[in-house]
């Protein structure tokens, strides 16, 4: 395959031998071999291959790799942090936020970019901001804990 | 299979291998000895078990279990679970019951290691058993031990100890618990927020290929005549193209296609034309009716009394029906496995529930012995019941051993829904009454379930195992036998097969027969005149549900009411509370009990939109001993949710093909702003068994709100699920219409001063399409002028130029006069070389095959001298002498400037040449008459340079010479009259077509809500995408990145000159007009709450709603957007069928193509809410489904 792209993800930089509209998500799946971004519907409706380009949280399933390759950066779960450390992954395990698990990639990445867009936002900004993250488990009351843990507010009920 | 041999330096508890008991269990039972504990003398400890992770973190409660009795720290005890060469075969994990009943074999065992290592303890310190201990896994002594101190894996030094598993063994007393029934964090959450865990969808094998299943046509129904007997042909030929497809593998109805990478096999399953025989599928469009005709056996479980006599007292008979959909798990992840096929020997990595029974459905398959296979299990996403069918295993199976190479499969989501075993429809029959005294004297009860324990679907598809008649299997009967003390009761159940193909999903038959039960009861204490509480614990003998109903009614504040409630119709808001309780029986009748559960829920309705909200449940649980009453609860929670919207949201609906619900907007789930607030009562029965607490608080939920309602409106509700509509249509049946205000319309936009172009004058009077005005004579017209025109010569062939004959400087210019004029727009094949030629250009008249541009002698311009180039571009005369066709548009390039031609020139000659014969363009008669050009040139072309208006300013001029000539703006945006000449002088640029798109009008006579400024034109053309209109899509999409090489001057030119012909302009300024159109479409939708808003919030809203600063790209604002204001829908559906795979925007995602997930009645369901709710004021579409029909039916654009 002659196409090459160049990505930079997780802060390194990487030459990738695909098509140009070769979704990202496989990219950053089976050539990066990245397991925070998931497969949910390749639809862009669940949002469970959510990665940050250039700090906005984006649908890793429906952007194509040209696309993400005029982005300066491309972050996933992993490069959050390597070791679990940033503060909205904290709040998910204190909040013991997952069933499953599958969907998480795509709650944290998403009040990852919205946490740092948004100043002080209330529950019902972060319900808003995680509408259309679908979690099946029904985990929705620990990760809104792990939400508002992560935004700074008291938990309370959700 | 060989005895596992242990290792050295180890303790293992064991027993010889029991084959499982239960429905589920099937086959593949392999005598051996199963390990439950082992101790290794590193101080490792591994604990194994039969059962599987669902993801509701039972690994980190059945740890909390064997660190108990063992004494050791929880952290060091490490669970393998459903591995099947190292775990125990305890059957399938269903019923919840793992802890209840799996649990029991691995708690001996460590009861017995303990009991063991002390005995070892002893001999080596020479004190007495009693005065050892262990602690947190080391060893402890009293009086203490000087200066040893022993841990346990110490304790075991060098010997290898393989010890039979004693049931006698005496295991802690509950008072002596210091682990188990505390809260413990879950051990696998934070690998799982790092992205360090290894879902099955992450297992990769060294050299393994992906492949992608293409499933048969009877979507979603796994037996009949038809299954495993449907294929008639595929065509390899189809996907011979697709860059690195390896394999097309067909075994019956099984087909699939492997590929060295993912988007490979996923573009072959896409192309691959397979044809199959027509299939007549049961008509599951009416699941009520579809139960009823399906063949049953009725099984009383329960005749207690005297039926007859009892109906025959009853002096109010109650005789009611409750129907519970179709529905799916909707698994997050769609399925994924990997297998390994080496030399007869296979390797399944796998995300089933059952890998034991997956290995025995494998070796039929495949043909081999059980103990050829091994199936290593990973976590896979939330199944819910989904996973006792692994499918995708079968399937990766297969495929591997057609490839020789380890294959791993991934379902689409679409896949995903329509061959997930569903949970079956239900209906429940009551018959029953009460007497005088408000006392219940019978209770018969019919329940109907059809389901089975859906067979592993490469078996069916292959014909390795018969389809045409299902297997029956007794699914129906869980909790079927109600909590109250009926005198005179008789339950039914109707064994019967499957329809659709289903399985177990949570709550089995539980959930809708509870639902039954308790409705039920709610209406005899409403007919007797008693509180609902009080009713029920007259009823319930037993006295820990009652103690349970009472706590949770307590919590929640439940107060006394008595009779019908009292509903003030005029009410916009309707509030109501009501009860349930039940307890999950599961496994086959009489089955075992699970948790208690009850509910109390308060609802709210909205009259104006029928929508129904659980605000808040109280759900109180008994489940005896609580091993982690933090993974209960956090069950519990779950189940709250994910019942919640199983009742207010989910249907999977059918057509007559199949499952029509194929992704998260046709089968909606709940979202965060509905989530309720859940307060949860954990009964404290430390003291007792532990009861399974999976899927107990599901179970009471129906009724639960159901009852809610009720108390809330006055109606009650039967049919699950209760949305909207149906709720609006039963409220407004019962308690009439509630008069909704008047939507408000938009305010019309002004039209002031005149355009600027006098043609666009003439066209913002209101000029319309006058379709076929020239309809006949163009063939006669053609031939006259033909015999008047002198035939032009050809130009003799040029050599080509030499390198360097052109200027650096001209050539650059003239790549901004190409882009200008988008050449490589049309004459570029997909994937094909820029300017080579060879797109096929759909016009009214036919096929056109664009033509190579590149400097190839043969096949090119190679031989064009400039004279010739000129004239084709002024004239439409080709170098030979024949007419082109004004697809070409050389109407509007005759107006380019002799410098731009000239540099044009330049640059097209120093391409570098490519051979490419393009295809013949072959329009049909009498268009096929080249000769006839002449005469339509004579009638429709002036090809006059481009003369300036002087009253005009130079970039208006400048604009107005680029959109009419290069940019040819009008060739798609003016209509063409009968004989394809665009209708200058009368409807110049009022709205035309392209390539199968409406290309719409630009000037007044737009259908633009707000009005095109020239900075909205400029951003749309510079970027692709304007916020007050939307994204550059269709044609439009390939003309912006062509313009990207033009300068700013020139596109903000052209933005002037177009914006000088849109005179409308909004009283209240564009933002105010903007804000206006965004509130009435929040209005409108939030009354309109049907399928399509449903569609429109599942599918589309992701990325079209919300203008958030944390979300990556553009957010195109339906509402502002042309295509939903035009006259036709024909734009919207095509953009809805074919998606925008390829954005003009830089920072935009790509729209997927929702043909392949939606039916045309879906579709035509969301374009018409779409319509309705985001254009105010514009008359609704008609027979939209005909129009998605004969769109979809023309095929991509």
């Amino acid at each position: 395959m002659a196409d090459s792209v160049f990505l930079t993800v997780n802060g390194e930089r990487h030459e990738i031998h695909a098509a140009p509209d070769t979704p990202l998500l496989t990219v950053l799946r089976n050539d990066l071999r990245l397991n925070g971004p998931k497969f949910g519907c390749g639809l862009g409706e669940c949002g469970a291959c959510t990665v940050l380009l250039d700090g906005r949280a984006a649908r890793s399933c429906v952007i194509r790799l040209d696309t993400a390759a005029a982005c300066t950066s491309i972050v996933t779960l992993e490069g959050l942090s390597p070791d679990g450390s940033d503060p909205v992954q904290r709040a998910f395990v204190k909040a013991q936020a997952a069933q499953c698990g599958y969907c998480l990639n795509g709650m944290v990445m998403t009040l990852r970019a919205f946490l740092d867009a948004v100043d002080q936002p209330d529950r019902a900004a972060l319900k808003e901001a995680l509408r259309y993250n679908l979690c099946r488990c029904g985990t929705h009351v620990e990760i809104m804990k792990a939400a508002c843990i992560a935004a700074g507010l008291s938990e309370g009920e959700p | 299979m060989a005895q596992p041999v242990p290792p050295a330096g180890s303790l293992s508890i064991f027993r010889p291998a029991q084959p499982p008991k239960g429905l589920a269990a099937r086959g593949g039972f392999i005598p051996r000895d199963e390990i439950f504990l082992r101790i290794t003398s590193d101080d490792q400890v591994r604990a194994f078990c039969g059962h599987v992770d669902l993801g509701t973190g039972i690994a980190t409660a059945l740890a909390q279990i064997v660190a108990e009795e063992l004494d050791a720290s929880p952290a060091r005890v490490q669970m393998v679970l459903g591995h099947t060469e190292t775990t125990p075969d305890q059957g399938a994990t269903i019923a919840s019951e793992t802890i209840q009943v799996t649990a029991i074999p691995l708690r001996r065992a460590a009861a017995q290691a303990r009991r063991i290592l002390l005995e070892r303890a002893s001999t080596l310190t020479g004190r007495p058993v009693d005065t050892l201990a262990i602690r947190d896994g080391v060893l402890v002594c009293e009086p203490p031990l000087p200066n040893l101190s022993y841990r346990i894996g110490d304790l075991i030094g060098g010997v290898t100890l393989h010890v039979l598993l004693d049931d006698t063994v005496t295991v802690k007393k509950t008072s002596e618990y210091r682990l188990v029934g505390r809260d413990m964090p879950r051990v696998d959450i934070p690998a799982k927020v790092t992205g360090r865990a290894v879902y099955v969808h992450d297992v990769r094998v060294e050299g393994m290929l992906h492949a992608r299943v293409v499933r048969p046509p009877y979507d979603g129904y796994d037996h009949g005549p038809y299954v495993g007997r449907s294929l008639r042909a595929v065509d390899r030929q189809s996907v011979r193209h697709v860059p690195g497809l390896v394999d097309v593998v067909v075994l019956g109805d099984f087909v699939g296609v492997v590929a060295e990478r993912e988007e490979q096999a996923i573009e072959a399953a896409r192309l691959l034309q397979v044809e199959w025989a027509p299939v007549a599928l049961p008509d599951l469009s009416d699941p009520e009716a579809a139960i009823g005709n399906n063949p049953a056996t009725p099984r009383v479980v329960l005749d207690r009394g005297q039926l007859e006599e009892g109906l025959e007292a009853a002096t109010t008979r109650l005789d009611r029906e409750y129907l519970w959909p179709y529905q799916m798990h909707g698994s997050i992840g769609p399925s994924c496995s990997v297998a390994d096929w080496q030399g007869g020997k296979l390797t399944v990595w796998s995300g089933t529930q059952n890998p034991h029974m997956l290995r025995a459905d494998l070796a039929l398959l495949m043909g081999i012995p059980t103990s050829e296979i091994k199936v290593i299990r990973h976590e896979a996403a939330g199944c819910y019941g989904r996973n006792c069918a692994d499918d995708v295993g079968g399937d990766a199976a297969l495929l591997s051993r057609a490839v020789g190479r380890p294959v791993r499969v991934q379902l689409s989501r679409e896949q995903e829904h329509v061959w997930e075993p569903k949970g079956a429809a239900q209906l429940v029959r009551i018959r029953g009454g009460l007497n005088a005294a408000g006392q219940p004297v019978a209770y018969d009860l019919d329940t109907s379930y059809p389901s089975n324990v859906s067979p592993l679907l490469a078996l069916v598809l292959t014909g390795v195992v018969p389809a045409e008649v299902p297997p029956v299997a007794q699914m129906g009967d869980r909790t079927s036998v109600p909590p109250y003390d009926y005198p005179n009761a008789r339950i039914t159940v109707q064994d019967m097969p499957p329809i659709a193909r289903a399985s177990w999903f949570r709550g089995v038959s539980a959930l809708p027969n509870s639902f039954a039960h308790d409705s039920y009861i709610d209406e005899l204490a409403t007919a007797a005149g008693a509180d609902p509480l009080e009713y029920r614990l007259e009823h319930l003998k037993d006295q820990r549900a009652a103690d349970l109903l009472k706590a949770t009614a307590s919590r929640a504040g439940w107060t006394r009411r008595t009779g019908p409630p009292s509903v003030d119709p005029a009410a916009s808001v309707l509030k109501g509370r009501g009860l349930a309780y039940a307890q999950y029986v599961h496994g086959t009748f009489p089955g075992t009990a699970a948790a208690w559960s009850a509910w109390v829920a308060d609802v709210e309705v909205n009259r104006h939109s029928g929508v129904v909200s659980v605000t808040r449940a109280v759900v109180g649980q008994d489940a005896g001993m609580m091993v982690n009453p933090a993974g209960v609860r956090h069950q519990l929670h779950g189940n709250v949710i994910q019942s919640t919207s199983r009742i207010l949201h989910e249907q999977v609906q059918f057509d007559e093909k199949g499952v029509e619900s194929r992704d998260w907007g046709t089968y909606p789930i709940l979202t965060f702003p509905e989530l309720p607030v859940i307060e949860p009562l954990l009964m404290e029965r430390q003291d007792q068994p532990p009861l399974g607490a999976g899927e107990s608080a599901s179970v009471p939920s129906a009724a639960a709100i159901a009852n809610a309602l009720y108390a809330a409106t006055g109606v009650r509700f039967r049919e699950v699920p209760f949305t909207p509509e149906k709720v609006k249509a039963q409220l407004d049946a019962a308690l009439g219409p509630l008069q909704p205000s008047p939507p408000q319309p938009l305010p019309a936009l002004a039209i002031t001063g005149k355009a600027a172009h006098p043609a666009m004058a003439a066209a913002t009077l209101g000029a319309k399409l006058r379709k076929g005005a020239f309809a006949a004579g163009f063939a006669a017209i053609g031939g006259m002028m033909a015999t008047l025109i002198p035939w032009r010569p050809a130009i003799a062939p040029a050599s080509p130029p030499t390198p360097g004959l052109f200027s650096e400087a001209a050539i650059a210019r003239g790549a901004k006069v190409a882009a200008a004029g988008d050449c490589a727009v049309c004459h570029t094949a997909p994937g094909g070389v820029t300017n080579a030629g060879g797109f096929a250009l759909e016009t009214p008249f036919g096929v056109v095959h664009t033509t190579n541009l590149t400097p190839d002698p043969q096949t090119g311009l190679g031989a064009w001298s400039y004279e010739a180039f000129a004239r084709a571009m002024r004239h439409g005369i080709s170098r030979d002498g024949h007419n082109l066709y004004p697809a070409f548009p050389y109407t509007a390039f005759a107006k380019t400037s002799e410098e731009d031609m000239r540099d044009l020139y330049a640059y097209l000659m120093s391409q570098t040449p490519v051979s490419n014969q393009v295809p013949k363009t072959a329009l049909r008669f009498p268009y096929s008459l080249r000769f006839s050009m002449a005469g339509w040139n004579m009638l429709f072309h002036d090809p006059a340079p481009f003369r300036p208006d002087p009253a005009q300013s130079a970039q208006w001029n400048r604009g107005a010479y680029l959109a009419e000539g290069l940019g040819h703006c009008s060739a798609c945006h003016t209509p063409r009259n009968a004989m394809g000449a665009e209708r200058w002088k009368t409807a110049y640029l009022t709205g035309g077509e392209a390539e199968g798109w409406t290309a719409p009008a630009l000037g007044s006579l737009s259908h633009a809500p707000l009005p095109w400024s020239e900075d909205d034109l400029y951003a749309y053309l510079r970027t692709g995408f304007s916020p007050n209109h939307g994204p550059a899509g269709g044609p439009m999409a390939p003309v912006v990145h062509s313009m990207a090489a033009l300068p700013d001057t020139d596109v903000r030119a052209i933005a002037h000159y177009i914006a000088s012909f849109d005179r409308r302009n909004a009283p209240e300024g564009a933002d105010g007009r903007r804000a206006d159109i965004l509130e009435k479409t929040r209005d409108r939708q939030s009354l309109s709450r049907g399928e399509g808003s449903r569609i429109y919030n599942g599918s589309c809203a992701s990325c079209h709603e919300g203008e958030g600063a944390h979300l990556f790209g553009a957010r195109p604002q339906l509402s502002l957007n042309s295509n939903i204001w035009a006259d036709t829908p024909d734009n919207l559906i095509t953009v809805i069928l074919n998606g925008v795979p390829a954005p003009a925007f830089r920072h935009e995602s790509t729209m997927p193509a929702f043909g392949k997930v939606m039916s045309d009645r879906q579709i035509a369901e969301l374009v018409g809410y779409l319509r309705h709710t985001m254009a105010p004021g514009r008359a609704a579409w008609t027979d939209l489904p005909a129009h998605v029909a004969r769109i979809r039916a023309q095929g991509g654009h």
